[in-house]
């Protein structure tokens, strides 16, 4: 047995991955700026408002990140289950004392700055699934008995974040858990089965909230809608459609100004298309994708499946909120709040994204394959 | 969990892996379709709300005469408008309806109704006057601010008003050149570009993109303002002194080139006020009138009032046709100069039994007699030699059939006799003008190729048209529409017209030493019987070498008045070319009969001895008389440098005071002998003008000084003669 330690001697981080979570990361910070200049003028009369803040939480992930990539991963397994309590307790504690804005509680300021435990939920999901599912002796075989007890899991922490009113957030939840889930082996017809359910789920929360069959409807033809719901939409194809190849220019956008609803949040891969144009669009989907690809590697090659499980979730989360959030500002889907990963504007989601990381480069140091700087 | 839970992790990673992949190349091709397929319109319409555009109005192009005198011209004025957005922000909403209306002379409650509208752009009073707008700079109220506007102003007012026309409150051509070349005159306007955000204020930083608006381009016309004033002013007394009812016209062309130097139309409207009636019948009629009717009424006695009668209006021309009838027969050769005709007073066609204007008859007379008397039977004869075809050949190869292409709008193409009811009959009364419809313009354009040598020359008015640098953007060129006749024929035409002047029915043409060559024409209107007239003459000058044609029609003077157009239309004609031929610096050409009667002119010889006087007067054709006992000359009467009669007698004092003051006696409607005599007696001198023979046919038209007046005796009466039987 070894001394149990905090901080453990392995390999390198994986080079790939570190460079491409720079560079994502000062890319996305870039356009953030670029982006929350002109709300930030308008509302606060500071275009470095939301950059002033952003960064804090960017250096303050940074942080975090090189620490969790240092520490041996087996404390996050043992510490699976306190992660839990705490993360329902704040998804109760929210729901009580949190800050409403815009008829959401979905964060509990803590002096200057604010914090969103949805954030939090997702992680703790990946970690708890990843946790449980390792430490199983048997396979995931029997529907009612393995598979939905996870499934229920899943369901009630987003149910809690649900509760915020935070269907999105909610959906991302439940989708990191089944990604947890799907690479722990979990059989591929059990999946099949709960969609039905899932997808009456979805139709009902759509019926009960008429706004969101009106979301849904406008998209459909954003600009038949266009001074109603369609309005985003239609003022997001603008930002895209005038990028053309190379963009405006960075800095350059028009329809920051007032035209894009919180250019800095959600819709902040508009602004990047009509400044940077395809370019700059394409080459944001390609460091994701190297991105995924580099995670992906980094989990198979991971010394356990417990950390295999949980790059997987990392990864996937990652990736699918990334094609979310593109799917819904190019009129692909209906509209739902889906933040870009390191580029919309959030200080929590920034922070918790870049722990990720230094989780996934602290896996990074068992690989086998040593293409990173540095010896074994 | 085992080896193989790690093989199906591996397994599904790379499967993730994969689906993310293939998701995101969906994505991309997505963000391909909207940015590339769909980008061009997307992009535009975010422009669209992106950006503001303010309109920054065009100078209106210049319109000038030949000698680019202007004859319309733009002028920088304000328009007031107002941001309704910005000045609901402002508590004193009352006060600044107030103050504006109190400028503008305009309700309070309107002025309030327009700032208050939910809109972002409202005019409240478009052209202001330049001390409103300064009052107005000086409220500086947000909100309210003054946009650069142009009037278009007239500076000749009346002035060939059917030919410039005029423009509307957008500055757009309503009538006439402002019309016709409006696509010209008002150029291209330029936009300020702003970029504004979604609440439409400006950006933070300063986006502006400015499209400099492109001046109208100038007109320039072949019209010359002194022609054309020489027109107006003779054309306007015509009007008057022979109370002619329906209105008159007249042009004035280059003989050689086909450019308009005059055109003008009887009664006329101010250009400055367009809308305005002139004719006071009709806003005589308007007061009784009331709601559609009225409107309606207005609206036509508006068009009637613009209408530019020498080019829309067509009229039968009666003599003044018989000179291209003339020139058929003499180009097909079926008439000799010494052939003689009968004219008994009427000349029977078929059934019918058609007149001459002289009911007693000319008797027999030449060919060359027939056009001097103006004669109908033998036209009537001349005509029935050429034959209906030939006669149509003509009359279409001299334009009649067809609009000229002249550049001013509505112009009318003229009537003819459809192909079955063109007979014998119809061909005699149309040998002598009656019949069928031509345009003035028509009519002229047609005497084009008698002046010039066959050649038929296009009417114009524009000559050229230029920028703000006097730079030439595009020229007109003069353009021969067709040979009409040889040459030999155009020159013997010309010869028969200066004859129809010196000799026939157009004596009141004449002009000492000009050669006018030309014809009148007394048309009646149809129906027949009313005696209702048309009085023209169409003339050149001089003869041998036609430098001007010009048209005079006066339109129903009083048939129990004088209503010939030898009477009335050639007198008009004269003035207008004795000035326009002067003005134009046309060497005078004398004849044997006009040196003879030679003028001379008065020396000076105030301040000189008695005896130096006398020195001076020797041998130069005068008289003199010496009044008083000075040694000096102090006055005389008439004064040095005044062309005078020889044989005059010029009065020189030698003493203050001397001079023996006399009374004009009346010499109106007294042959020319009768009222030398009168004068001499008088102690006063005769300048005649107008016809030069003097002969006993002559009578005075007019005198000045008017009889009665109080004049020293010496002093210059000058004599209008005038020919009572041009017929």
């Amino acid at each position: 047995m070894k001394k149990p330690s905090i901080f453990v001697k392995a390999g390198n981080v994986d080079f790939t991955f570190l460079i491409m979570v720079i560079i994502i990361l000062i890319f996305g910070l870039t356009m953030m700026f670029s982006a929350s200049s002109a709300p930030a003028h308008y509302m606060y009369e500071d275009a470095f408002y939301f950059i002033k803040r952003q960064l804090f939480f960017a250096i303050l992930g940074l942080v975090g990140m090189y620490i969790v990539s240092q520490i041996d991963h087996n404390l996050v397994k043992k510490f699976s289950f306190p992660i839990l309590v705490l993360t329902v307790i704040l998804l109760i504690l929210v729901l009580i004392i949190g800050q409403e804005i815009k008829g959401a509680k979905r964060w509990i300021s803590i002096g200057p700055l604010s914090f969103q435990p949805s954030e939090l939920a997702k992680y703790c999901v990946i970690i708890f699934m990843a946790t449980s599912i390792s430490a199983r002796k048997k396979k995931i075989d029997r529907f009612i008995y393995d598979f939905c007890p996870y499934l229920l899991f899943c369901g009630i922490i987003a149910g809690l974040v649900f509760l915020e009113d935070h269907l999105s957030g909610a959906f991302t939840v439940f989708v990191a858990g089944m990604i947890v889930l799907f690479v722990g082996g979990a059989k591929i017809w059990h999946f099949l089965l709960f969609l039905p359910p899932v997808a009456l789920a979805v139709i009902a929360a759509i019926a009960f909230e008429p706004y969101r069959l009106k979301r849904f409807l406008s998209f459909l033809d954003p600009f038949e809608n266009y001074l109603g719901d369609g309005f985003q939409i239609v003022q997001s194809l603008y930002a895209i459609g005038s990028g053309g190849f190379f963009g405006l220019g960075l800095g350059q956008s028009r329809q920051k100004y007032l035209y894009i609803p919180e250019p800095h949040n959600d819709f902040i891969f508009p602004v990047i298309c009509e400044e940077l144009g395809f370019f700059g669009a394409f080459l944001l989907i390609l460091l994701f994708v190297i991105l995924i690809w580099r995670g992906i590697k980094i989990a198979i090659d991971a010394p356990d499946t417990f950390s295999s499980m949980v790059v997987c979730g990392i990864i996937g989360l990652i990736g699918f909120q990334v094609m979310i959030n593109i799917a819904v500002v190019t009129g692909s889907m209906p509209v739902t709040g889906m933040p870009l990963p390191f580029f919309s504007y959030g200080g929590t989601a920034l922070f918790f994204q870049l722990v990720a990381m230094g989780f996934v480069l602290n896996i990074s140091r068992y690989s086998k394959d040593k293409n990173a700087i540095g010896h074994s | 969990m085992g080896k193989k839970s790690k093989l199906i992790l591996n397994k599904r990673a790379v499967f993730v892996l994969f689906a993310f992949c293939f998701v995101f190349l969906l994505l991309t091709v997505r963000i391909g379709y909207v940015q590339f397929a769909r980008g061009k319109d997307l992009q535009q319409k975010a422009i669209e709300q992106q950006t503001k555009d303010k309109i920054i109005s065009s100078k209106r192009g210049i319109i000038y005469d030949r000698n680019l005198k202007v004859l319309a011209q733009s002028a920088s004025v304000d328009t007031v408008c107002a941001t309704p957005r910005e000045i609901s922000e402002s508590k004193n909403i009352d006060t600044i309806a107030k103050n504006l209306a109190d400028i503008l002379e305009m309700e309070k409650e309107d002025v309030l109704k327009i700032i208050t509208k939910k809109s972002s752009y409202e005019i409240i009073k478009r052209k202001i006057d330049p001390e409103q707008s300064e009052k107005i700079r000086e409220l500086n109220y947000k909100g309210i601010y003054l946009t650069e506007d142009s009037k278009r102003y007239y500076p000749y007012g009346n002035f060939a008003s059917h030919v410039i026309g005029f423009v509307g409150t957008d500055n757009q051509g309503l009538n006439g050149i402002e019309m016709v070349y409006d696509k010209y005159l008002k150029g291209v306007p330029g936009r300020i570009i702003t970029a504004k955000n979604a609440l439409g204020t400006d950006m933070p930083y300063k986006y502006e993109k400015y499209i400099n608006a492109q001046n109208g381009v100038n007109v320039v016309l072949t019209i010359d303002e002194v022609i054309q004033h020489f027109v107006e002013k003779e054309l306007e007394a015509a009007v008057e002194k022979y109370s002619v009812s329906k209105g008159a016209a007249c042009i004035i062309m280059n003989a050689k080139t086909g450019e308009i130097l005059a055109m003008a139309t009887k009664p006329d409207y101010d250009l400055n006020a367009p809308f305005t009636l002139t004719n006071q019948a009709d806003i005589d009629v308007l007061e009784t009138l009331n709601g559609d009717e009225r409107q309606k009424y207005l609206s036509d006695a508006r068009n009637r009032m613009w209408r530019n009668k020498a080019v829309c209006d067509t009229y039968e021309p009666g003599s003044t046709f018989k000179t291209f009838v003339a020139a058929m027969a003499i180009e097909e050769n079926v008439v000799k100069d010494n052939d003689t005709f009968n004219c008994p007073g009427y000349h029977v066609v078929g059934k019918w039994r058609i007149h001459c204007h002289k009911r007693e008859g000319h008797g027999l007379e030449t060919f060359i007699k027939g056009v001097h008397n103006s004669c109908n039977p033998v036209f009537m004869q001349v005509g029935a030699r050429l034959g209906n075809q030939k006669f149509k050949d003509y009359y279409k190869r001299f334009g009649f059939m067809d609009a000229t292409g002249f550049e001013l709008p509505g112009e009318a193409s003229g009537l003819f006799f459809s192909e079955n009811d063109f007979n014998e009959a119809e061909l005699a009364t149309s040998s002598f003008g009656q019949g069928f419809n031509i345009t003035p313009l028509q009519l002229i354009t047609a005497m084009s190729a008698i002046t010039n040598d066959g050649k038929m020359i296009r009417p114009r008015i524009v000559k050229e048209l230029v920028d703000d640098e006097g730079n030439i953007v595009k020229s007109y060129e003069s353009e021969v529409i067709r040979d009409v006749i040889s040459k030999d024929t155009a020159k013997k035409v010309r010869e028969i017209l200066e004859g129809v002047v010196s000799e026939g029915t157009a004596k009141n043409a004449y002009i000492r030493g000009m050669r006018v060559a030309g014809k009148t024409g007394t048309s009646e209107k149809a129906p027949r019987g009313n005696r209702k007239y048309v009085a023209s003459f169409l003339g050149f000058a001089p003869a041998n070498n036609p430098e001007i044609i010009g048209l005079v029609v006066l339109d129903e003077p009083p048939a129990d008045g004088l209503y010939m157009g030898g009477q009335i239309a050639a007198p008009t004609f004269q003035k207008i070319f004795d000035s326009t031929l002067r003005y134009l610096n046309i060497d005078p050409q004398y004849t044997e009969q006009e040196l003879t009667q030679a003028e001379t002119t008065v020396p000076n010889v105030e301040g000189l001895s008695v005896k130096d006087a006398e020195i001076a007067f020797d041998g130069i054709g005068l008289y003199y008389k010496i009044v008083g006992n000075g040694a000096e000359i102090i006055s005389q009467t008439p004064k040095g440098g005044i062309i005078i009669p020889t044989e005059s007698t010029i009065m020189l004092y030698t003493e203050e005071n001397a001079e023996n003051m006399v009374v004009v006696p009346n010499v109106v409607g007294k042959s020319i002998s009768e009222a030398n005599i009168l004068l001499t007696n008088a102690k006063l001198n005769i300048k005649i003008t107008g016809s030069a023979e003097g002969g006993t046919e002559a009578y005075v038209g007019s005198q000045n000084p008017e009889a009665g007046q109080s004049v020293a005796t010496g002093t210059i009466v000058t004599v209008e003669a005038l020919y009572k039987n041009v017929h």
